[in-house]
């Protein structure tokens, strides 16, 4: 099982690595770096926040938007392209699959997410900054959250066209992002809207406990340049995005096996 | 015990819209023995595809139903001792020859060792050792279909599953993959592969099943399907061009005349000895004299054209 498992992941990071927009959006990432360079020297005093921020911003915002990119083609395009007949007529399961085109979709995203993290170093360490271990969580958060954008991609992909689950990615991504301000926000509203509001919230992952800067956690207001989440905090996203991958990746396999390859 | 064991097999699709019924596949039963070559043919939109692809747990059938080597469809354990080579096959246009077939005797758990060196002789028996660098990208159709004949092999496989081998290539390579064919039997394998090309089937399989309209018209050996009655006989004379033929062409069909040369067919019944004696006074020269008998082209014409034509209408 693991052996194929592998080989579809395999497969997988050979066609992302082959995938030139992958390298404009690493260029991309590197431009941004220099940007934080130019606008810390334009601020005042301020060069270590707003190379911090634009780092860390970076690997989240390109890293999910690759998730998304990358994940809503994947299951897409092999039954488009029938690329699948070759595959699944062979002795894997159709779960073992979905698994492998996720496992390899992760690969090409963490070594993107390093490769960023990589450069926002280097340009901290252009700016004498030095990494802090807040700078460290912060980067595994990212990385915790482009996995989960990229099980969200996945899981409409192996149902939908690539522009509906975009658009469907992308609006669970960014609800995802904001559930305490739409919380917030509807505490005002009717009891319709409130229930409503509520069931929405609950079938969207929680994203924003991926970046806690700026919040107020458990009483506490976290800053990646001040006091930041502890370990534990961490680990709980991870639990959490954890469960969410798991969960879309089973609805993911569930659809992809029903479905017949015409 | 069957190696391919198909029981009243339907296949209903709705269209995505307006949710109207098709029915692709009517109840199709059929049986293929081990080691043999089982030919499977019929029109465009016939059911030879979906059938093909429900074995091969692509779709699922609606009802009926079909065993691989023993085991019910869709198996795992059957798929292990399957090849299959899709209709137009696409595989990943990235890949090298050695890397598509490293993927599939990855699928089939092969190890290390042993994917290269059946991926190297596969690579050879299908004539693409010059393109090993390629990448699929730059295969041609016939390449491709080379290819994907190389990834069915790769498992060395007890039932080769080959939907239209033969689509896409030229005269050599559909000579090529006829003997590849006939190579397999000969090594025990059982061969059912699906073809537009009546002469290929005729040629090399044991058995056939002509099916159109999601079901099986006729079914059996080739020589049991085409009936043994003479249909006509051929013959081509040499005439002088100036000659008048009338006489030798009244009872005749499909006549063609060429300077001096004159090819008709006579009928079946017709008193081949008596025209050609006439033919002689006449001042002919007999080229060839061939009995014709109904051959599946004629069979597959008989069953399915007048559907296919009224369908067309």
């Amino acid at each position: 099982m693991l052996g194929r498992i592998w080989a579809i992941a395999l497969n997988t990071f050979r066609e992302a690595a082959r995938i030139r927009v992958l390298y404009g959006i690493v260029v991309l990432v590197l431009g941004s770096n220099l940007l934080a360079i130019v606008l810390g020297r334009m601020s005042m005093h301020e060069e270590q926040r707003v190379a911090r921020d634009v780092g860390l911003a970076g690997i989240a915002l390109f890293g999910s938007l690759t998730a998304i990119f990358l994940g809503v083609f994947l299951l897409y395009t092999e039954v488009q392209r029938r690329t699948i007949h070759a595959i699944v007529s062979k002795p894997i399961e159709r779960w073992e699959f979905v698994l492998g085109k996720y496992l390899g979709m992760a690969i090409v995203l963490t070594i993107l997410v390093a490769l960023f993290a990589l450069a926002m170093i280097g340009m901290l360490t252009w700016q004498h900054v030095g990494v802090s271990g807040a700078v460290v969580k912060a980067v595994l958060l990212a990385w915790g959250e482009v996995l989960t954008v990229a099980a969200i991609a996945i899981f409409f992909s192996s149902f939908s066209t690539p522009f509906l689950s975009g658009i469907f990615a992308l609006a669970m991504w960014a609800i995802g992002r904001v559930t305490p301000d739409i919380e917030a926000a509807i505490r005002t509203g009717s009891s319709l809207i409130r229930s409503v509001a509520r069931v929405a919230l609950e079938i969207v992952p929680d994203i924003h406990l991926f970046s806690p800067s700026g919040r107020v956690v458990e009483g506490t207001a976290v800053s990646v340049h001040a006091d930041f989440v502890s370990w534990g905090y961490v680990g709980l996203a991870w639990v959490h995005g954890l469960g969410w991958i798991a969960a879309l990746l089973a609805l993911a396999c569930l659809l992809f096996h029903r479905r017949d390859f015409a | 015990m069957a190696v391919i064991d198909v029981k009243d097999l339907r296949k209903t699709y709705r269209t995505p819209f307006r949710r109207k019924k098709v029915e692709a596949l009517r109840g199709v039963t059929f049986e293929v023995e081990r080691g043999h070559i089982f030919g499977f043919v019929g029109p465009n939109g016939a059911g030879k595809t979906t059938t093909i692809r429900t074995l091969m747990g692509l779709i699922r059938p609606t009802s009926g139903s079909a065993t691989i080597l023993g085991h019910a469809i869709p198996s795992r354990a059957a798929r292990f001792r399957v090849g299959f080579l899709p209709e137009s096959p696409y595989f990943y246009d990235y890949l090298t020859i050695g890397e598509l077939l490293d993927l599939a005797g990855r699928l089939f758990g092969i190890g290390a060792h042993e994917r290269e060196q059946r991926a190297n002789r596969l690579i050879e028996r299908v004539g693409l050792a010059h393109a090993r660098s390629q990448s699929l990208k730059k295969f041609s159709k016939g390449m491709l279909q080379r290819a994907g004949l190389a990834q069915a092999l790769m498992n060395d496989p007890e039932l080769v599953v080959l939907d239209e081998p033969t689509s896409g290539l030229d005269p050599i390579g559909r000579k090529d993959v006829r003997d590849l064919i006939l190579e397999l039997k000969d090594q025990g394998k059982t061969v059912f592969f699906s073809s537009h090309i009546l002469t290929d089937i005729e040629a090399i399989a044991d058995r056939v099943a002509i099916v159109a309209r999601g079901q099986l018209q006729a079914h059996g050996t080739p020589s049991e399907l085409v009936t043994r009655t003479r249909l006509g006989v051929d013959v081509a004379i040499h005439v002088a061009a100036d000659a008048n033929v009338d006489e030798l062409t009244k009872s005749a069909s499909r006549v063609r005349r060429s300077g001096d040369e004159l090819a008709l067919m006579l009928p079946g019944d017709a008193d081949v000895d008596a025209w050609l004696a006439r033919a002689r006074e006449l001042g002919a020269r007999v080229i060839a004299v061939e009995p014709r008998h109904e051959t599946l082209e004629d069979l597959f014409m008989k069953k399915v054209a007048p559907e296919a034509k009224r369908d067309a209408r």
